[in-house]
């Protein structure tokens, strides 16, 4: 039996890019109108009761400890609660969570859970790829994010016989998938050629198997279960979720072709909303580098472990196939604005479990849809939230 | 005489890249230029050189590293001007906390003070076994004639009051205070002669002429003599009849090493029986020392392969290891100053690459210093032990995209130690030699130089890479 204690009533995102014209702010308020436009039955700003905001890197734009109160005063709110979140990549999961808890809990009947994230306001150089420097001055000198997950792709090409042209075939899905999605950063279509002679990043991954640095914005409104039809016909429930933790280095893992972090999640938020990954409709998964895609729908179940390369390949996470895969273009075409990433992706499953996906609608059989993150140091914190149209 | 001080075992180390002199002059529009001379990778110098070295001459021994009591390490540039060279050095060597000697510095006769105060300690009884090392990775200026010859190299030699299969003879030593090649307080760069001819013919020749002659009567077998420009070795020898002098090798490998140069010239000859005589020089003094051979000295045999694998390197990449081509534009910090805690906790398990052995489960968690509790079993009691120096790749990658300082391509590979333990490394070379499965061992290697100050640490080479030399080979001894 589901969990089912809460209701996403409404959910949205500003369109993914290179927003260098916009401030933190601005996409922030941007993203609270999307998802409150979304509320079918309409929705006073004045009802949010209590804010989570993820953000991951507020140094990216200059901003150190970027606390609780920014996100109030941007989206007109000032004085209500508000916390950040930080859990690494997971971070707009984990807010999703967590004000999922809030709302279950009884102290708060209404909260916004909203993720922003500025990638672009610095210099590619001085941004994301500086964290080369950061961490223990021997043992993580030199870790950009690739250097987190291309060990992974070495170490399955070797074990599982996995090629360069499944791992391209992700990338490709999920730039066709992008290109139907209005707010996806990138929507051309590519093909396995464009993956394979892209050039190096980090042995073996090349530039079309890493997603891009993007500006972005999501929110989604949380209500009790007993209160989702004040605002909707069509509410969505909680299923379930599940968190995870793994050693964070990289030399600490016990295996380089799965993420346990990843299986442990998926096991606790399968156990917490009664069903098995064959009951998943489709899911929205973490691609930030095009090994991660091929890691997730094993460490989730829907394939078997070593298998994922060969399914991506052969079509069986597109849009119809059997258990299709980042619908939305994933963060290898609609970005990966981190703290804003998680929540894009459970707006994408709240679309398809209303069937509100137009273009990239799948087949909804059994009416669940799971999100997921992983990453931090050592790709060692998961988080899974499932969703379902069943009602309690 | 110095009674009682005896060679046990030697060990060498070089670069691997060797600058074409002809590549140098090209630069700068002149024509010609003979040989090669040894540089110094952007992550090798003077102390990575040292300790290696110094490993190999250890290993030769096959004594444990702690019962060494003293360090005497000669080099012209000390990586710290004024800091903690020496001690850094004996920590990544594994010497203990209580070792004395001393750092000899200001030019390159150092190499052979600290031989001579080595020696001297063990003659008076203060220290048992003594490890020397000389190592130097010259810094020519831009442009002028020595840049075709300034090398870099090591050498190491283990010394001990009885038990030895050598022992120090004579020593004679002249002093003449002339300037020849110098460098002088906050500069970058050695510069060359003056005068060349005037050096020759009124200090070098005349002073090489007395010392020579004094140990020639000594029937010397095999000699190290310095060799300035390419020419005045040659010229020496012939003045003292030393047919073609032993450390011709390394000067033609190598180039001009400095403050090694006297040793690393003569431990190669050090592998059968006579007499060797090295001599030193530089800072307007000059010192013969004979070395007695009874039989051959462990390690000696694997000097000559050592120094004789090298591969070619372009110029600008030279000039920009030696910080002589600088990108304009700021290079990114690192998060953790040199200075700060993070390295006064980690300073043994960093340079002593330690493990904490997990008491309970056996598994060894590294470093010590973030594992208040076991990965494996979440148990809190463990035994600190040295981690192995050699393993496997189990997985790697090759990082392409970073800012400066850093440089493409760098390898980064998660290796299974043969202890059992595991680490993450950068790894010297382009990675385009690596695969699952390779063999590898870890080698001392400069990881960082920002805010003034070199950090160490280790990295992992493709074991039975061209310069890779095995201790202690099998013959030998």
């Amino acid at each position: 039996m589901a969990w089912n204690r809460v209701a996403v009533v409404g959910a949205g995102l500003i369109k993914f890019g290179e927003l260098f014209e916009q401030s933190y702010e601005q996409m922030a308020a941007d993203a609270f109108s999307a998802a409150t436009d979304n509320v079918d039955l309409g929705f006073e700003p004045a009802q949010v009761e209590a804010a989570i905001v993820a953000t991951q890197r507020g140094t990216l734009w200059g901003q150190e400890g970027i606390g609780g109160n920014t996100i109030p005063s941007a989206i007109g709110l000032s004085g209500i609660p508000c916390t950040r979140v930080e859990n690494a990549c997971p971070s707009g999961s984990d807010a999703f969570r967590i004000g999922a808890m809030a709302v279950a809990s009884g102290v708060h009947d209404v909260v916004l859970v909203i993720g922003v994230e500025k990638m672009r306001d610095k210099s590619t150089e001085e941004g994301l790829l500086s964290r080369a420097a950061s961490g223990h001055p021997i043992f993580t000198r030199g870790e950009t994010a690739p250097v987190l997950f291309a060990p992974f792709a070495t170490r399955h090409m070797h074990d599982f016989g996995t090629t360069r042209e499944m791992l391209a075939s992700v990338a490709v899905k999920n730039h066709h998938n992008g290109a139907l999605d209005p707010y996806a950063h990138f929507q051309n279509e590519i093909t396995i050629e464009d993956v394979i002679n892209s050039v190096p990043v980090c042995h073996p991954l090349h530039l079309l198997d890493c997603c891009p640095q993007t500006d972005g914005a999501a929110a989604a409104i949380l209500v009790s279960a007993e209160r989702a039809e004040q605002f909707t016909d069509k509410p969505v429930y909680v299923a379930g979720f599940g968190v995870a933790t793994d050693h964070p280095y990289l030399h600490e893992k016990t295996s380089y072709n799965s993420l346990k972090a990843t299986q442990m999640a998926a096991e606790r938020a399968y156990e917490m909303a009664g069903i098995e990954p064959s009951q998943v409709d489709m899911a929205e998964v973490h691609d930030c580098f095009t090994i991660t895609e091929i890691l997730d729908i094993e460490d989730l179940g829907f394939v078997d472990k070593g298998k994922g390369g060969v399914a991506s390949l052969d079509g069986e996470t597109s849009l119809t196939g059997r258990i299709p895969i980042n619908t939305s273009g994933g963060l290898l075409a609609k970005g990966h604005p981190i703290g804003a990433t998680g929540v894009a992706q459970l707006t994408e499953c709240w679309w398809q479990l209303r069937g509100e996906a137009e273009a990239r609608q799948v087949e909804m059989r059994n009416g669940y849809a799971l999100q997921h993150n992983v990453g931090g140091r050592g790709s060692g914190v998961s988080v899974v939230n499932i969703l379902t149209n069943q009602k309690p | 005489m110095t009674p009682g001080v005896q060679l046990l075992a030697v060990g060498a180390a070089a670069p691997a890249w060797r600058l074409r002199a002809a590549d140098a002059a090209a630069a700068w529009g002149r024509k010609g230029g003979k040989g090669q001379s040894a540089v110094c990778a952007p992550d090798e110098d003077v102390l990575t050189l040292a300790a290696e070295a110094a490993g190999r001459a250890l290993a030769a021994s096959e004594l444990q590293t702690d019962i060494v009591d003293g360090l005497w390490w000669g080099t012209s540039r000390p990586p710290f001007a004024e800091g903690p060279s020496h001690a850094v050095l004996a920590r990544a060597i594994g010497l203990s906390h209580r070792s004395s000697g001393a750092l000899c510095s200001g030019s390159p006769h150092s190499g052979m003070e600290a031989l001579l105060g080595a020696a001297d300690a063990i003659g008076a009884g203060s220290a048992r076994v003594a490890l020397v090392v000389v190592s130097d990775a010259i810094v020519p200026g831009l442009g002028t004639p020595y840049e075709a010859r300034a090398g870099a190299g090591a050498a190491a030699v283990v010394l001990v009051s009885h038990g030895g299969d050598a022992s120090i003879g004579a020593r004679v030593t002249r002093t003449f205070p002339f300037l020849d090649r110098y460098r002088g307080d906050n500069e970058a760069g050695t510069r060359d002669l003056y005068d060349a001819r005037l050096f020759r013919e009124e200090v070098f020749v005349p002073t090489m002429r007395e010392l020579g002659e004094q140990l020639a009567a000594l029937d010397v077998r095999a000699w190290s003599l310095p060799d300035p420009d390419g020419r005045l070795g040659g010229v020496v020898a012939k003045q003292i009849g030393a047919a073609a002098p032993a450390s011709d090798a390394v000067y033609t490998e190598l180039g001009d090493t400095g403050a090694a140069a006297a040793i690393l010239g003569g431990i190669g000859a050090l592998d059968a029986a006579g007499t060797v005589a090295m001599v030193g020089w530089g800072g307007g003094r000059a010192t013969g020392l004979e070395v007695n051979v009874k039989s051959p000295v462990r390690g000696a045999a694997t000097v000559a392969h050592t120094i004789t694998a090298g591969k070619p390197v372009a110029y600008a990449e030279v000039l920009r290891a030696r910080n002589q081509l600088v990108a304009s534009g700021e290079t990114v910090q690192m998060a953790v100053p040199p200075e700060s805690a993070q390295f006064v906790r980690g300073a043994d398990e960093m340079l002593g690459l330690m493990g904490a052995r997990c008491v309970d489960c056996g598994t060894i968690n590294t470093p010590p210093s973030i594992h208040p509790h076991c990965t494996s079993c979440g148990s809190a009691k463990f035994v600190l032990t040295p981690l192995a120096r050699r393993g496997r790749v189990h997985t790697y990658v090759v990082n392409h995209t970073m800012p400066a300082p850093f440089v493409a391509p760098l390898p980064l590979a998660i290796i299974d130690l043969d202890d059992g333990a595991r680490v993450m490394l950068q790894v010297v070379g382009d990675g385009s030699d690596l695969e699952v499965g390779s063999d590898v061992e870890l080698v001392l290697r400069k990881y960082a130089h920002e805010r003034g100050v070199p950090v160490y640490g280790y990295k992992a080479r493709r074991a039975g890479s061209p310069i890779e030399v095995d201790g202690d080979a099998e013959g030998m001894g």
